[in-house]
């Protein structure tokens, strides 16, 4: 690509598209491995990693693990203490144990975050590779319609979205999920306008192979390692983003609780029991963290050649 | 393509989008459950009919359509539903420049603070002061601001009495909102432009210049710097966009009277017409601010053409 | 706030160092700090201090003995009063206005023929400076003050008054509060557009200084009705002129104690003292100054940092009432409003009146209001709140899980099972939330039924409510007047805030007994019998009393407790020798109004 900025294509998508390059077809093996190492190196990303497998399997296994209160309990006479050896991240103005209600609380955090991430991905993915290999008319098209929703005030949208469906947690995975997707159709998009020249592309047509075939079996793996690093970044801004809906009472719904609703609770409570947003926060804050550290890692170490930043 | 006939490319473009924009916005607002007339105590029937036909919700919606758009051409939106003594343009207008004086220099500081800590961060790459510098503007971004708001004012107003806690009142009131809006933007470019700095520095032009002798931090400033904040200036269009167009967050922890308050109440209430203005200038906005953007690209990469 | 005239705080006694900190808060000229510390020792102190609740720092005593106050009490500059708001008014044309923020501004604005003693809400002579009953009740005469003027010098007529009053009536007006003069004869069918002709409608204006309204029947509460905001009166001229518009600044004209300097939208009211008005005399303040703040935090901000005077009810969050209970600033009262849960009676299983009466003696009011909400409000068993002059309640539905078991068995559903999943539906926000979850829990517990909680935002709860797609909705009533009625005449078949499907031709007629009985005592007598039927057969699950709780600055003076939560703010003054005096400021709380959401 000669590096002009389509006009058709204004918001985020910043990049000079001199940006999109192949990210190699050529050599898979060697490119992961390669990879892999570079990442290993990093030590930060490591460590973040190891921190998010230890979270992941505390929220999995919440209900197994020792001395686990149940989180729902309540105790209107004990209220709001703090931090103890019954309760070590005390408890909220119900009387429930807040240590265990982090706990599960991650449990949601963690499964909006990768569900909805899943839906982008699963969208994005698929609209912006259709939509680059199609090109014409049909790119058009699809563009212009992700710029339309991109023109809408994000907040906007997920109000409608929570307003029309019932509030249930499987539609906040939906309204998270359909909002990010933009951003992933505009990246996969620009890797597959430059992919779908390419002689493996030629080839597999010449094979015979439909367009489907064509667009998921050989193109859209292709865009794997761009992919990969918004994905791992777009966990944690979900996470964040459903804990400002939680923040706007939009967030899951009692007796559930995800980190952000624990978080934004307790930030009105802050000058009373201040633990009821240290924890919470604490584990919110450091989660996402991770996962940003985890994910410049892997862009650091997939894509060396490229530093446009997926953002 | 000349300058000329690319902006008139976009701007015809544009006016299509906006369209669709205002028929998708009408048509859901009003297909949301609720109306703008509801209220914890009820409206006696003959009351509600009479705002009805008043404000011409009576009329089939197709016909409300066609009036709305006519009035839309004109940028008029008609009074709020909510706040009848208000144009919605009136309203608009007025927390328009409030939003985008703290949008403003909360981008502003986040550019300042951002950028160093990128370029620190690319040269210095896999060090230690790599890992502190990402690691502090990572933190920006891992703390929601609405814990991070009430933390400030509970320390620097409520506890030793530096700043106001809120209220949009003289300039020592700005700094708490702007400190706190800005912290995510901080993140953000700063990790924008270390990738975009990591990229130049391995150009052969750098390795040019620094054979040539000059010294790393001329080679930084004057050669790499120019091209590695690219990233960050196509970032800044969109993002001035939303920033200059109100925090829900910092604008109702700090009392600012901004726009984006008003964008989320109108949605809550119903108030049909307040909900099409700011979406309607919203998206004008950002589009507006996108293609100058576009063209601000064109004057610092040379290699970026006008498609 | 920034022009730094007000008075240094005399520091007397300072023990902590956040105390000490809080010293400086007289050098107000915009909160500047001689030493400006590092951010990071700031934040370290601040979080700090964060763990100790605010009855522990922030605390300035002015004696040894005396009372402690929370936050700053540094005076403001001159005598100008600070206070929230509470949410941004919708309208405050009087005839139009409808929540609490809206009649608040529209009272400091305007004067109708009497005014409410600011302790007791009796009518004073206001407008008015005499008035008859002839007729057996059925006739009011108001005589005007002489002299008295709007705020651009015309005289105040009684012509005015009928004007402001028939605008009200008037269909195309749509005022929601129109019924507040539906005694008046023919008003409700002049409101109706049944009769079309205003001189047929109870409201004469023989001469400029008299003022005459036929009631169609003696309405002993007629005067309390008249001194809501609805019926203060407004200038035609500007109205007819500037029609919506006629509020703003600069076009508005007023009679009363303030007119309105200054309006800007999500940020401030400013009123001048009115030098027009009749009693100017006896108005000390010379500006008013009212925050709109929604958000409670940010409202207890900053009352704390001195920047408002007087945080009324509700406007603050209800999880720091407990704490402020040690400082002279908190005032406390009953308030003429309830918290309660409305069952939608329209399908099963909630058509049973035995699943209505299990839901509601399953409810453990006592743990709600005094252990979940620290005894900042009152548990409740009935729908009407206490203290109406001649009222006995009937007695409250009590917590009784043994009771509350056998009635479920009774609706078919023993132990809970086969109870299909119902769902109790609040609008969003952190306070209804944790009432419904200890509701939640305690349904579980007692009933062994699985209970769902419903949040929307506000336009859907509404319209979920008004539909009666919902099983049990939060709902709270406050009252408008000083009479039983104000809560009772709501669960009469098709009335529009009944909003239960309920309906019960006992009730109904029990109801309109009520209004024609003449005896004050049979009647209450037969409104008790009435709300006895409602709480044994009815949709309303009561939970607490409303009570108000509010902040007032120590250098306030004249705002006092009331009954339903109105503060007239005309006598109110800034008192510059608080120290020297140790009159308490005889005050109460006020409440929610805007709670409702």
């Amino acid at each position: 690509m000669s590096g002009a900025l389509r006009a058709v294509e204004p918001p985020t998508l910043p990049a000079p598209a001199a940006a999109v390059q192949t990210l190699a077809s050529s050599r898979p093996e060697s490119l992961w491995a390669d990879a892999w190492k570079r990442l290993r190196r990093n030590r930060a990303a490591v460590i973040s990693a190891a921190f998010l497998a230890w979270i992941v399997f505390t929220a999995i296994f919440a209900p197994w693990l020792p001395g686990m209160q149940d989180p729902t309990l309540q105790d209107l006479k004990l209220g709001a203490v703090p931090p103890s050896l019954a309760h070590w991240f005390g408890t909220d103005e119900l009387g429930r144990d807040t240590f265990a209600r982090v706990v599960y609380g991650g449990r949601i955090s963690l499964m909006v975050g990768v569900v909805a991430t899943l839906v982008s991905l699963i969208v994005g993915v698929s609209w912006g590779a259709v939509a680059g290999y199609r090109g014409g008319k049909t790119d058009e098209l699809m563009m212009r319609f992700v710029d339309i929703l991109y023109s809408l005030p994000y907040i906007f949208l997920v109000i409608l979205l929570l307003v029309f469906f019932s509030r249930s947690i499987l539609m906040l995975f939906v309204a998270l999920g359909l909002v990010q997707w933009l951003t992933m159709a505009r990246i996969v998009r620009g890797q597959v306008l430059s992919l779908k020249q390419q002689t493996f592309v030629e080839a597999a047509r010449a094979l015979g192979a439909g367009d489907a075939a064509v667009i998921f079996r050989h193109i859209v793996p292709n865009t794997l390692g761009p992919v990969i690093v918004y994905t791992t970044l777009t966990v944690p801004a979900i996470i964040l983003q459903e804990a400002f809906l939680s923040f706007l009472g939009l967030g899951v719904q009692p007796p559930d609780a995800s980190w952000g609703t624990l978080v934004s609770d307790g930030a009105r409570v802050l000058a009373l029991f201040p633990w009821l947003v240290v924890f919470p926060g604490l584990a919110l804050s450091l989660t996402l963290f991770c996962f940003n550290f985890l994910g410049d890692g892997l862009r650091d170490a997939l894509d060396p050649q490229d530093r446009r930043d997926v953002l | 393509m000349s300058l000329l006939a690319f902006i008139a490319r976009r701007v015809l473009l544009i006016i299509p989008t906006l369209w669709v924009i205002a028929t998708l916005t009408f048509f859901l607002i009003h297909a949301a459950p609720g109306g703008p007339f509801q209220a914890e105590r009820d409206i006696p029937a003959a009351a509600k009919e009479q705002l009805m036909r008043q404000y011409g919700l009576d009329q089939p919606l197709v016909r409300q359509y066609g009036r709305f758009l006519a009035n839309a051409v004109r940028l008029d939106f008609g009074p709020s539903y909510k706040y009848p003594s208000r144009q919605v343009r009136e309203i608009i207008f007025e927390a328009l420049p409030v939003s985008a004086e703290l949008g403003g220099w909360a981008l502003l500081l986040a550019v300042l603070v951002g950028v160093p800590i990128g370029v620190i961060a690319a040269v210095k790459q896999n060090s230690r002061a790599d890992y502190a510098a990402m690691g502090l503007a990572l933190a920006g971004v891992s703390v929601p601001n609405f814990v991070l708001g009430p933390v400030l004012v509970l320390g620097l107003s409520l506890t030793l009495y530096l700043l106001p806690p809120a209220l949009w009142q003289g300039p020592e009131s700005r700094i708490l909102p702007v400190l706190t809006l800005s912290t995510a933007y901080i993140a953000y470019i700063a990790r924008l432009t270390r990738g975009g700095m990591l990229e130049v520095l391995r150009q052969d032009y750098i390795r040019t210049a620094r054979a040539k002798g000059l010294g790393e931090s001329v080679v930084v400033a004057k050669h790499a710097l120019r091209l590695g904040i690219l990233p960050v200036v196509s970032y800044i269009g969109p993002a001035a966009a939303r920033i200059m167009m109100g925090s829900i967050v910092v604008e109702s922890i700090f009392s600012v009277p901004g726009l984006g308050r008003y964008l989320v109440n109108a949605a809550f209430n119903r108030d049909y017409t307040l909900v099409l203005g700011e979406v309607l200038f919203y998206a004008s906005f950002l589009m507006g601010l996108n293609l100058v953007i576009d063209i601000a690209y064109t004057r610092l990469d040379p290699r970026v053409e006008l498609a | 706030m920034r022009d730094g005239r007000r008075s240094r705080l005399p520091v007397r006694l300072l023990c902590s160092a956040a105390v000490r900190h809080l010293a400086q808060v007289p050098r107000r000229n915009g909160f500047r700090h001689p030493r400006l510390r590092p951010l990071a020792a700031a934040l370290l102190v601040a979080l700090a201090l964060g763990a100790c609740a605010p009855g522990e720092d922030g605390v300035v005593r002015t004696s040894a003995s005396g009372p402690r106050w929370f936050g700053a009490t540094s005076l403001p500059p001159g005598d100008v009063f600070r206070f929230s708001l509470g949410a941004e008014p919708e309208t405050y044309d009087p005839g139009l206005a409808v929540g609490q923020p809206d009649g608040r501004v529209a009272r400091i604005l305007f004067e109708g023929l009497t005014r409410e003693d600011p302790q007791t809400l009796e009518p004073l002579p206001g407008q008015a400076y005499r008035w008859e009953l002839s007729d057996q009740g059925r006739t009011y005469t108001f005589h005007l003050r002489p002299g008295i003027q709007w705020s651009d010098g015309r005289p105040v007529t009684a012509g005015d008054f009928r004007w402001s009053w028939l605008r009200v009536l008037r269909p195309e007006t749509a005022s929601r509060y129109a019924s507040f003069l539906s005694p008046v004869v023919n008003a409700e069918a002049f409101n109706k557009g049944d009769v079309k002709d205003d001189r047929q409608v109870g409201l004469e204006a023989p001469d400029d200084s008299t003022f005459v309204v036929h009631l169609a029947s003696p309405v002993p509460y007629f005067l309390y009705l008249c001194q809501f905001y609805t019926c203060l009166p407004v200038p035609r001229w500007t109205i007819e002129k500037y029609g919506n518009r006629w509020t703003l600044p600069g076009t508005i004209v007023t009679n009363g104690a303030f007119t309105l300097t200054y309006w800007r939208q999500n940020n401030r009211f400013e009123f001048a003292k009115n030098p027009r008005y009749w009693d100017a005399a006896s108005v000390r303040l010379g500006r008013m100054v009212g925050y709109t703040l929604d958000d409670l935090n940010t409202t207890f901000n900053l009352y704390k940092a001195g920047v408002i005077d007087w945080c009324p009810s509700g406007y603050f969050p209800s999880a720091f009432i407990p704490y402020m209970r040690g400082y002279g600033d908190y005032s406390h009262g009953d308030f003429q409003g309830v918290y309660f849960y409305s069952i939608s009676v329209t399908h099963p299983p909630m058509n049973n009146v035995w699943v209505r009466r299990a839901l509601n003696h399953a409810v453990d009011r006592d743990a709600i209001a005094n252990q979940l909400l620290k005894g900042s409000r009152r548990p409740w068993g009935n729908l009407v709140p206490t203290g109406y002059p001649g009222y006995l309640n009937p007695p409250g539905i009590r917590f009784d899980p043994g009771y509350a078991r056998q009635c479920l068995a009774k609706a078919g559903y023993p132990g809970g099972q086969g109870f299909p999943k119902i769902s109790i539906l609040i609008n969003t926000s952190e306070d209804h939330r944790r009432i419904a979850e200890a509701i939640q829990a305690m349904w579980k517990r007692e009933l062994g039924i699985a209970v769902a909680i419903q949040n929307e935002e506000w336009g859907s709860y509404l319209q979920t409510l008004t539909s009666l797609h919902y099983d049990v909705a939060r709902r709270s009533w406050l009252g408008d007047y000083l009479d039983p009625n104000t809560f009772l005449a709501c669960y009469v078949t098709g009335d529009g805030n009944n909003r239960s499907g309920w309906s019960d031709s006992r009730y109904d007629a029990m109801i309109r007994d009520a209004a024609k009985e003449l005896d004050p005592a049979r009647r209450l007598a037969i409104l008790q019998q009435a709300e006895a039927l409602l709480l044994s057969e009815g949709p309303v699950v009561p939970i607490y009393h409303y009570s108000t709780n509010e902040l007032i600055k120590p250098y306030v003076r004249g705002i006092y407790h009331t009954a339903l939560d109105i503060h007239p703010l005309t006598r109110v003054w800034i008192d510059h020798d608080w120290q020297k005096r140790a009159a308490p400021v005889a005050v109460a709380p006020g409440g929610p109004g805007t709670e409702t959401r």
